[in-house]
């Protein structure tokens, strides 16, 4: 006796119908794709681990990352020798207001808050090929400051001053985090 | 077989793949990543982990496929890591419970599947499906395997770290819970007369 019929002398629950009709049932059931992001992070992964030659247009994209974010530096460097001289007297208008003493400690971090958003949009994209550990920390620190985003926004939410100075504070350590790490990963990637 | 061994993959792309080749991955990728996903879908019922088991699963192909000599179908071989994985999942998740994998039939009410699924049509789709996500994940896992992958109670057993008879049971207790669903139509071309139990 082989050990299929075996096996199906052991399940006593349904009939031979019914067991027929159950297989049939669940081989019929749809089967789903994937997202499409499940294959970016499979390779970005392989990559990141050496498992993957790299492909021509990761390999392209590091450079242009490289000679854009290299290309930036040296503006930067060469920008006050470029600007004509200010005049005197006269100061460049900065995002922060000028008397900011007069400010309150709240909305000195929400100004601090936009300037770190602003300072990371100016960043070079994420690069394709990213260690996991650093896309984990990454999506994390956007998760903190997602969910902080979601308490301060949610108008259920009764927050005294003292509480809304604590989440302003906590997302402003956040973005500075965020800042740090994705400069970091910048500069690996140019270099 | 399930749906894995109708898919080819040309040995030359297999080839190109032990040797890293990204394109030749993508190819593979691109051919099973539908019934992989799938089956850890079922298994785990939550998206997100599912497609951290695909991921997991074609990690393990990248590393291994140097090793692959080719002696069964590249998608038995793939169904397998991702059964594999699929499993190892299940079996953390009930080491962090504490629970032990007979135990989460408790779990599971007596009427959750009942008031899903009585069905005078067990070709309904939607009702087997509710069914099935009813079902403990172990029992789930066992009834997966056994009737669409076709694996036998003893790779089911050696699968799972368990004995045959676990593997039995646990696809009898299924069986008894989905019997609701497998009312035989009143319209089936089968005789009545062929209804009769296996055993």
């Amino acid at each position: 006796m082989s050990s299929k019929q075996k096996d199906d002398e052991m399940i006593c629950a349904l009939t031979a119908n019914e067991s027929s009709a159950l297989r049939r049932g669940l081989r019929e059931l749809p089967e789903t794709m994937p997202p499409r992001v499940v294959w970016n992070r499979i390779r970005e992964q392989g990559e990141a681990e050496g498992l993957l030659q790299q492909t021509r247009a990761s390999s392209r994209r590091m450079w242009f990352a490289g000679v854009g974010l290299a290309a930036a530096v040296l503006l930067a460097v060469m920008m006050p020798a470029l600007m004509p001289p200010q005049p005197e007297g006269i100061t460049v208008p900065q995002n922060l207001p000028s008397n900011t003493t007069t400010l309150t400690t709240l909305q000195t971090l929400m100004v601090q808050s936009r300037q770190l958003e602003s300072d990371l949009r100016s960043l070079p994209d994420e690069p394709r090929v990213m260690r996991a550990s650093t896309v984990a920390t990454i999506s994390d620190l956007e998760d903190r400051v997602a969910a902080i985003d979601y308490q301060l926004n949610d108008p259920d939410v009764k927050m005294t001053p003292a509480d809304r100075e604590l989440f302003w504070r906590e997302r402003v350590r956040l973005m500075n985090s965020l800042l740090q790490l994705r400069y970091a990963q910048a500069r690996r990637a140019a270099f | 077989m399930s749906k894995f061994a109708d898919i080819q993959i040309d040995a030359s792309i297999v080839k190109r793949a032990a040797r890293g080749d990204a394109r030749a991955h993508e190819i593979i990728y691109r051919a099973f990543a539908t019934p992989v996903y799938s089956i850890c879908l079922r298994f785990t019922k939550v998206p997100a982990h599912a497609e951290d088991l695909v991921q997991e699963t074609f990690i393990e192909v990248m590393r291994s496929i140097a090793r692959f000599r080719g002696e069964a179908a590249l998608g038995s071989w793939i169904r397998r890591i991702a059964v594999s994985k699929a499993l190892m999942f299940l079996r953390s998740a009930w080491t962090k419970r504490s629970q032990s994998l007979a135990d989460d039939w408790h779990d599971v009410t007596e009427g959750a599947v009942q008031s899903h699924g009585v069905s005078a049509h067990p070709d309904d789709a939607m009702d087997l499906d509710a069914a099935l996500a009813n079902l403990p994940d172990v029992a789930r896992a066992v009834v997966w395997l056994h009737d669409v992958e076709g694996f036998t109670h003893k790779e089911i057993a050696g699968l799972m770290g368990k004995t045959e008879s676990f593997s039995k049971s646990q696809l009898s207790r299924a069986y008894m819970r989905l019997r609701p669903m497998l009312e035989v139509r009143e319209d089936n071309t089968q005789p009545k007369g062929a209804a009769v139990r296996s055993c």
